[in-house]
């Protein structure tokens, strides 16, 4: 178990800086997730922690131990990557021994911590097999004992089961989350899947741009994303954004307009102020309801005209994606069957607490105050 | 066309198979031709080589007499040309195997100061005929005193650009990038990285630079007649030049009385060629096996 600390720490490549300084701190025992889209750099950022990409600027710090220049051997950190990269020319006990024999430790040793490791990872009959021989799921397990053995102050992941299908994933996500229960090591995560982010990480360093856009508890980052990315970025279905328009801040609070629907305007008391201009309006699948025209909404519920434009039921859940004039159709989420097909005129009903509301540039300018409420 | 072939069942073959099958026949036979007439030719007479329509099989016995005029001539001096060409042959692949796949690897895998340039002069010493450097390497040789010795020639053959260029493109994406990061943080230096993942990967090129390096040494005819003047060390081609010229066999001069005639020469042709096609056959096997599966995905 190690602390992590980023300070400072830039990535250029020639002129092109890739990574803007982050400054970062992983308590010990932590699991952190580092997530983004492609391009977003932390992969890059995990290879620097790891040795394998150079640092152009900054310091690397594990263990309370400057690394920033030290080999990738040498900073008792273990790497499990997307591809695998298994030898392919060692057995399982070969690939899993490989580093404790380069350590040159004793045979006995060797052996006991290959198989307590194996045990670990359910991977007993397998031993003597070649990599070849192994289904993709055991392949990564192969490669989470490889880590195991060296007993590394942390664990770093690069994206270990986008390789894997859906079924194996969800597995080895457990799989994984029960390493951390048992060893307590600290991890750190790269991923592109936000929902293995949010069922993995104690905390969420979410990048984009080569720069930290939020870091924070899963649930906070959904709950109060500091900007569009964030906001947009975690949850699935993703948020909803409408375009809007600031209109006044005279009465209580200030009053915006949709570009949706007809025009519909409304006043939100708990923005105190905002510049007159658009700003976009955020508001998630599963905090929009929809019903058909008729009966009263309860006070102060926005009700927007949509069209419904196609429905998914997956049994547990339905998505309904519904026009309701702007860009985008929006997507709602409700809990078993809608009473709605393709082409219906429903209502879509909002409490404007649940709305978020981001400036020109994507800046939060007002969180979410409503808790979605239940089905 | 294949659809039409599948509608009517999978025996039918399609007009564009047709075509491909016709033009691998065609250049089968073209090219074929020549060595089915070479392997025919062994078992035939001089007279019958003289009268016989060109595909005219002869006998093993006639095969097994000429041979034994062609081995014993001289005190079985051929027997003692085919082991120098061994010795020539394994020194020279041994040697390039040595230079040639370090090399590819290090240009392969690392930045370091030269690297564009020694890749340039790579293609460049590719591309020029060995012929073209035979007296440079002749003079250096005499001038260190190596001319006319196994170790000269063998030195001489050791440099071989082909196979660092061969070596060079293996590396370029094998082993995958994943697996030397992984062997890096296992604790690989960068030696080891060589000895233990990389080296133990590259079975396919180690043959494949080999096969063609004893390809190159084993038909080596012209640094070695430059270089070597006594017929002790003469290899395979230099020396049966020397008999086959010196007998008079393929000239319509008058008979020297040596037992060595168009029958022996045409065995000689083939002596040289079957251990190239008996190393063909070992080193293939190699060349083609996927030594990366199950590395990463798939």
């Amino acid at each position: 178990m190690a602390k992590v600390e980023l300070k400072g720490v830039a990535k250029s490549f020639g002129a092109v800086r890739v990574l803007d300084p982050i400054d970062l701190c992983v308590e010990p025992g932590e699991f952190v997730a580092f997530v983004g889209p492609s391009g977003s750099g932390k992969s890059t950022l995990l290879r620097m922690i790891a040795g394998l990409e150079s640092v152009s600027e900054g310091d690397v710090l594990i263990g309370g131990e400057e690394v920033t220049f030290a080999e990738p051997s040498e900073r008792g950190t273990a790497m499990v990557f997307q591809s695998y990269a298994l030898y392919p020319h060692m057995n399982v006990y070969d690939n899993i021994a490989f580093n404790l024999r380069l350590a040159k430790r004793p045979k006995s040793e060797i052996d006991a911590q290959v198989r307590e490791a194996a045990r670990t990872l359910r991977l007993e009959d397998l031993l003597e097999r070649s990599p070849a021989q192994l289904s993709g799921g055991q392949r990564q397990r192969v490669a989470i004992g490889r880590a195991i053995v060296r007993h590394p102050k942390v664990f770093l992941f690069d994206e270990p089961l986008s390789n894997l299908d859906a079924a194996l994933r969800v597995q080895m996500r457990l799989e994984i989350a029960r390493l951390h229960r048992e060893i307590g090591a600290t991890m750190i995560y790269v991923t592109h899947d936000q929902v293995e982010a949010m069922t993995l990480a104690d905390r969420i360093v979410a990048l984009d741009d080569g720069a930290i856009q939020q870091t924070g508890a899963p649930l906070d980052l959904y709950a109060r994303p500091s900007n569009r990315f964030v906001a947009g970025f975690i949850g699935s279905p993703k948020m909803n954004f409408i375009p809007a328009e600031v209109i006044d801040g005279t009465r209580a609070g200030v009053g915006l307009r949709l570009h949706a629907g007809d025009g519909t305007s409304f006043g939100l008391g708990a923005l105190k102020s905002a510049k007159a201009g658009p700003v976009s309006v955020g508001v998630r699948p599963e905090a929009i309801r929809l019903h058909i025209a008729g009966g009263t909404p309860p006070a102060g519920t926005l009700e927007i005209p949509a069209r419904v434009d196609s429905v998914e039921r997956l049994g547990n859940v339905t998505y309904t994606y519904i026009d309701v004039g702007s860009d985008e159709l929006l997507t709602v989420q409700s809990g078993g069957d809608v009473q709605l097909k393709s082409g219906d005129q429903a209502l879509a009903a909002i409490q404007p607490e649940s709305f978020h509301v981001f400036d020109a540039a994507g800046k939060t300018i007002l969180s979410a105050s409503a808790a979605p409420a239940r089905t | 066309m294949a659809t039409t072939a599948r509608i009517f069942g999978n025996k039918r073959v399609g007009f564009g198979q047709w075509v491909i099958y016709a033009l691998i026949g065609i250049a089968g036979l073209f090219y074929g031709t020549p060595l089915a007439w070479l392997f025919l030719a062994g078992t035939r007479s001089g007279s019958s080589l003289d009268s016989d329509p060109p595909f005219t099989f002869g006998s093993f016995e006639q095969m097994a007499q000429s041979w034994a005029n062609l081995a014993s001539f001289n005190d079985f001096q051929i027997l003692n040309w085919a082991l120098n060409s061994l010795i020539y042959s394994v020194g020279g692949v041994t040697l390039s195997l040595i230079a040639c796949i370090p090399a590819g690897y290090a240009l392969a895998t690392s930045d370091f100061p030269g690297r564009r340039v020694i890749l340039i002069l790579t293609l460049v010493a590719m591309i020029t005929p060995s012929q073209s450097i035979v007296l440079p390497i002749f003079l250096e040789m005499n001038l260190i005193g190596l001319n006319n010795t196994y170790l000269g020639l063998i030195l001489a053959t050791g440099f071989f650009p082909f196979g660092v260029y061969l070596a060079y493109i293996h590396f370029s994406d094998s082993p995958p990038k994943g697996v030397l990061d992984s062997a890096r943080i296992d604790g690989c230096s960068r030696y080891q990285l060589f000895t233990h993942i990389a080296l133990p990967l590259a079975r396919p090129i180690v043959s494949l630079v080999a096969f063609f390096s004893f390809l190159a040494n084993w038909s080596n005819y012209y640094l070695a007649v430059v270089l070597l003047s006594d017929d002790k060390i003469y290899n395979l081609p230099v020396g049966l030049t020397a008999l086959v010229s010196g007998s008079g066999a393929l000239t319509n001069l008058a008979a020297t009385g040596m037992p060595i005639k168009k029958p022996e020469v045409i065995l000689a042709a083939i002596l040289v060629i079957l251990p190239v096609l008996v190393v063909f056959l070992i080193a293939q096997r190699f060349v083609r096996s996927g030594m990366l599966s199950g590395a990463e995905k798939g």
